[in-house]
């Protein structure tokens, strides 16, 4: 075991799967000489050369679409898309193309990539660059999300990731890169669309992903200290592929669910799995589903405005007791 | 409108129809009784839920039904004119309801099973002015004895999860308790009122069809393992078909002890103190009361006062938890003769006096033998006792009564010689003596504890001024 | 006309044999395309479909000079492309026709032309996302040290689009093998390119803002595309980078079957008709000495050709409803949940 950061975490999956296979490549901007604007790739120009990682031009489409035609023709690339609010500027290759293709062409084409990005907030870098993007993947069949929430997890989900032969979007949250963690030493490799149940109660069962995943934890120890509230708490990790059998097992086993997310209030992934459980596991519902989100508006640069946005676990703890009796 | 067949307690899913005091074609008040029904513990008088006229009788005399079955059809009082064929089944085409009379709404299927007070209460009750400072109850006090937790606000606000278990396991709601927010009927409440349905006799399997949800897992099946069957019975042997009392005696017997490890724990009383209080008020009390004042108040107030020191022998168990009650309900076992046995519940028997017991005893008892018990007089029991001691038994180890945790047996008193111990010196005396004997549930409390409990009663009933009791 | 290095190079040998096989291609390309505009009519195709009837030469040039390894890349008029490339007239009139013989067995349609196993990369309906893709697929080539190069063909209205412009400083400081080619036929849907460009050549005049030379040529003279071709292949093979080539050329259809394309002056389309590569090239081989009897095996050929495909994908059965959701991962399944 070694004590890592989320952000060396990062270095470390991708080192382990560079080492391993001599297809997988790395480009994107400011990711070789400098490590990266978040240093979550800092040594691997080092260790792997020029020609394997590679630094860009401010070009989000050329670099994506470049991502793409490696993948089509036998590389497996990581791009850095530094900012998740960048995919905006990328968004064709990603939904129209990178999406679509291996479908259109009869199964053809294959697109072992992934897109890594610096997601949510917490950092205080403004409404443009602290959004909370997953659900705006995970509206587009065709691609894979996940959003690790701890150092362990990022390395595992991430070497997961780049053997995937279909393209991934991989979500860091970016008030995340300097926790630090226990990870395994030697090859590590967490599949992906597997669920972590961290933590086992009978009143209630919350949902959480990346960073509101230790919030929710905070929160879960308050409820049972201070409020006798006994929570499961579930790392959700994946959102596609989803592990709904987890969710709908530990539900039905308290009857109440909780999701807790970072993204604004609309569509965010929680309004999925609402329904996913209100229509399968309707008849075990003991009490309403609650989503403590973001509410539906652009995020704050200061402090204490951004701090009141997201989700806290005060928030959590508050939507817990509302929905237990 | 449907007369159905009511659950007449948490344990009933039968009943029999056993005599209908009224025919097809007969005109019915609403609250008037239309037919007699009877389960293996009690009978009943069933009210017509509305006025009308009796068109249809579905179930004839000496049927047994399941619970929620259509036993009659009411025709409302604006279609009363119109000639219902007596024997012809439901299919007959129904006569168009006039203008002038609205048709009703058919009301949910729980109504017929409310107790006619209910409907009446509702008429009665009228709103208080803004200016009132009295405040009217919404339901009469009667009421809440018999509806338990319906008066508070959310009792009726039932989740999916609980209504479908209702469904499932054809519960009536209104028997349930709700400790969620504001009375809330949660679906834990539901799901521990299952379980003591389980461990009691022959409870039907859930209408859902295959496996059952991983989620009841909680609900722990407690079924007892089915007896090897016996050859067939020898020539000249007679057989004795099972009364239903037997039967459903015999599988809560064999379900108790397949669930609670039962452990025997005596204690030699010497009533002494009691039997001198007992024979100095003996006629006075008899007049006054009406019965006899027997040794058996005089155990129940000890156990009583015992248990509140030692709770835990007045719980269940529900999991892997105790669930200590809040008071003693005392289940009394009463002999039935061929009826069987029954054990009739007195409600918060600690806060009675020993006087209050011992007519509460009685007129459980008077009750049961007239067949009077009503569903409420079953329900909530926390600890048993149980009386053998009119044939002059040593001792008698008995079967817990679930979900209940101990019973007690009290067997005969007779006189004995024992040990007096004073500062003079050691003396013999003449005393009625008698055993008590508890059987306890050894997953909730070990012996040392029940030990304890057993010497705390013998010291109560040994020691307390009996006299200002009665 | 020629500008450039097709100006600057003596001419490079093109045998009798080559001329013939352009001669083919081009003719294949036209056959084709007719039959899916007289499909089309019978309402046998649906859909929309993008007709590059009067575009074969640069279809036939390019396909030509490229090797079998080497990448296509294209846009959603792309039929040519494909046959080029050496995939069947069945599977694209199939594909068309959105049945069971086609390409992708229907899934993607006419706009989506695909066959990765004759390195065709695929069709592209987004303006300008298939520059950014080709130069990943020159990327590889250049990574695996494989001497591939893409070749990637766009139209005129794709040089105002911003991925045109990150494609190509991209795969000029990377000096990925990529060649783009401009196919400008002088309107982008319905609109001249001239109203909506700020320079007067889309693709040649902006060259120079990445450091390219600037190559302008005729491209319905298929000798021209194939010189060119070669060239610039050559360049990219050596390690030279990459070239952006405009060849004027012009649809004889509208932008769609949906379009008559009235809205090109009569005097325009009347010239642009005179120089039609197909007759044009056909005159030349007979000046060049050929035979004509060579000439009509040929057209006979091609023409058999076509009805025949036509006859098997008229007649194959519809795709599979089972097909509807699969192939969106690599395991063939579509499941995004358990």
């Amino acid at each position: 075991m070694a004590q890592l950061t989320y952000r060396d975490a990062v270095a470390a999956g991708i080192a382990q799967e560079m080492r391993r296979d001599p297809n997988v490549v790395l480009l994107g901007e400011d990711v070789a000489a400098a490590g990266g604007v978040f240093k979550a790739t800092v040594g691997l120009l080092d260790e792997f050369g020029a020609k394997r990682v590679r630094d860009t031009p401010i070009s989000e489409q050329a670099i994506v679409g470049a991502a793409m035609g490696a993948a089509m023709t036998g590389l497996r690339p990581i791009v850095d898309l530094m900012f998740s609010d960048f995919f905006g500027v990328a968004w064709d290759i990603v939904a129209n193309q990178i999406a679509k293709t291996r479908y259109m062409t009869d199964g053809q084409v294959t697109l072992p990539l992934v897109i890594r990005s610096a997601n949510g907030a917490g950092s205080r870098f403004g409404a443009q660059h602290s959004q909370s993007v997953e659900n705006w993947s995970m509206m587009i069949p065709g691609l894979k999300i996940v959003a690790p929430s701890n150092p362990s997890d990022v390395k595992g989900l991430l070497a997961a990731a780049i053997r995937s032969d279909d393209p991934v979007m991989f979500f860091e949250q970016k008030s995340l890169y300097a926790v630090k963690g226990e990870v395994p030493d030697g090859e590590h490799v967490i599949d992906l669309g597997k669920a972590n149940v961290l933590r086992d109660g009978k009143d209630v069962t919350i949902v959480a992903l990346a960073l509101m995943v230790p919030r929710a934890l905070k929160a879960a120890d308050v409820l049972k200290e201070q409020h006798g509230i006994d929570a499961t708490v579930i790392d959700l990790r994946s959102l596609v592929p989803l592990d709904t059998q987890t969710i709908l097992r530990e539900v039905a086993k308290t009857g109440r669910l909780v999701t807790v997310e970072e993204n604004p209030r609309l569509c965010g992934w929680g309004a999925e799995i609402a329904s996913i459980v209100a229509e399968e596991l309707f008849w075990d519902l003991d009490g309403p589903i609650v989503r403590v989100t973001t509410p539906h508006i652009p995020l704050a640069a200061a402090n204490n405005l951004e701090d009141a946005q997201l989700p806290t676990p005060e928030r959590i703890v508050a939507g817990v007791r509302q929905l237990v009796d | 409108m449907n007369v159905l067949m009511p659950q007449l307690g948490e344990t009933v899913t039968e009943g029999t129809v056993s005599s209908w005091k009224k025919k097809v074609g007969d005109t019915v008040a609403a609250d008037e009784i239309i037919l007699d029904i009877e389960t293996d513990k009690v009978s009943m008088e069933i009210p017509a839920p509305i006025a009308g006229v009796i068109t249809e009788i579905r179930v004839q005399e000496g049927t047994t039904v399941e619970v929620g079955t259509v036993l009659a059809v009411i025709g409302s009082s604006a279609s009363a004119g119109v000639e219902a064929p007596a024997s012809k089944p439901a299919v007959a085409p129904a006569p168009p309801p006039p203008a002038a009379a609205p048709a009703q709404p058919s009301p949910p299927s729980w109504y017929a099973a409310m107790p006619p007070d209910m409907n009446t209460a509702k008429e009665q009750y009228t709103p208080p002015a803004p200016s009132d400072t009295i405040r009217q109850p919404a339901v009469s006090a009667a009421n809440v004895a018999q509806l338990g937790a319906v008066s508070r606000d959310d009792h009726q606000r039932l989740s999916p999860a609980v209504r479908r278990l209702a469904a499932e396991y054809r519960l009536d709601l209104n028997t349930v308790q709700g400790s969620g927010r504001n009375g809330r009927i949660t679906r834990r409440n539901v799901l521990e009122f299952i379980q003591r349905q389980q461990n009691a006799p022959a409870p039907r399997a859930p209408v859902a069809e295959a496996a059952a949800p991983s989620h009841l897992s909680s609900v722990p099946s407690t079924r007892a393992p089915a007896p090897a069957p016996a050859g067939p019975p020898p020539t000249g042997a007679k057989t004795v078909p099972f009364t239903r009392i037997r039967k459903l005696t015999a599988e809560h017997m064999v379900r108790s002890k397949a669930t609670s490890p039962h452990v025997l724990q005596a204690v030699e009383v010497d009533f002494h103190r009691v039997d001198v209080v007992r024979r100095s008020v003996k006629d006075a009390w008899k007049a006054r009361h009406g019965h006899s004042l027997t040794y058996l108040p005089f155990i129940a107030s000890a156990v009583c006062r015992a248990l509140e020191q030692f709770p835990n022998l007045n719980s269940s168990v529900h999991g892997d938890s105790l669930i200590l009650h809040p008071s003693v309900n005392l289940s009394v076992a009463v002999d039935l003769g061929a009826e069987g046995l029954v054990a009739p519940v007195i409600k918060n028997a600690d806060r009675m006096s020993v006087a209050q017991i011992a007519d509460a005893i009685a007129e459980i008892a008077q009750r049961s033998r007239a067949g009077k018990l009503k569903p409420e007089d079953f329900s909530g029991g926390t600890y048993t006792l149980s009386n053998s001691g009119t044939f002059g038994t040593l001792i008698t180890a008995p079967i817990i009564n679930q979900p209940q945790v101990a019973i007690l047996s009290t067997d005969g008193v007779r006189k004995k010689p024992v040990v007096v111990e004073s500062s003079e010196g050691d003396s013999i005396a003449i005393r009625p003596v008698g055993v008590l004997a508890q059987s306890f549930d050894h997953r909730a409390v070990d012996g040392a504890y029940s030990a304890a409990f057993l010497d705390k009663v013998r010291k109560i009933l040994e020691t307390s001024n009996w006299v200002v009791e009665v | 006309m020629a500008s450039g290095f097709a100006a600057r190079s003596p001419q490079l040998a093109i045998s009798t044999e080559t001329r013939l096989k352009l001669y083919r291609s081009m003719l294949e390309c036209r056959v084709l395309e007719k039959r899916a505009y007289d499909l089309f009519m019978q309402n046998l195709i649906k859909g929309t479909s993008h007709l590059a009837l009067g575009m074969e030469a640069t279809a036939a040039g390019f396909g030509m000079a490229m090797r079998p390894d080497d990448y296509t890349f294209c846009t959603y008029r792309g039929h040519n492309h494909t046959l080029v490339r050496g995939v069947g007239m069945t599977e694209i009139l199939a594909e068309l026709m959105g049945n069971s013989a086609g390409l992708m067995r229907g899934k993607g349609g006419s706009m989506h032309l695909t066959s990765v196993k004759h390195n065709m990369m695929g069709s592209y309906a987004i303006i300008g996302a298939q520059l950014t893709i080709a130069n990943g697929a020159a990327w590889s080539a250049q990574y695996r040290g494989t001497e591939q190069v893409a070749v990637c063909f766009f139209g005129d209205g794709t040089t105002n689009i911003g991925a045109f412009h990150e494609a190509l400083n991209f795969a000029v400081i990377w000096k990925l093998p990529v060649v783009f080619v401009c196919e400008n036929n002088l309107y982008m849907e319905y609109t001249s390119i001239h109203d909506v460009t700020a320079v007067e050549h889309p693709a040649a005049d902006r060259a120079s803002a990445y450091g390219l030379e600037p190559v302008l040529i005729d491209g319905n003279d298929v000798d021209v595309v194939y010189r060119t071709a070669q060239r610039a292949l050559d360049l990219a093979r050596k390690g030279g980078g990459p070239s952006l080539i405009e060849a004027e050329t012009y649809r004889h259809g509208g932008h769609s079957r949906a379009d008559p394309g009235k809205y090109r002056p009569d005097e325009e389309v009347k010239a642009w008709l005179a120089k039609d590569p197909l007759p044009r090239y056909r005159s030349r081989l007979l000046e060049m000495g050929i035979n004509a009897a060579e000439i009509e095996k040929i057209e006979a050929e091609t023409n058999a050709e076509i009805d025949r495909a036509t006859e098997i994908a008229r007649n194959a059965p519809p795709p599979p409803l089972e097909l509807a959701d699969k192939d969106v991962w690599a395991d063939g399944g579509s499941a995004w949940r358990n």
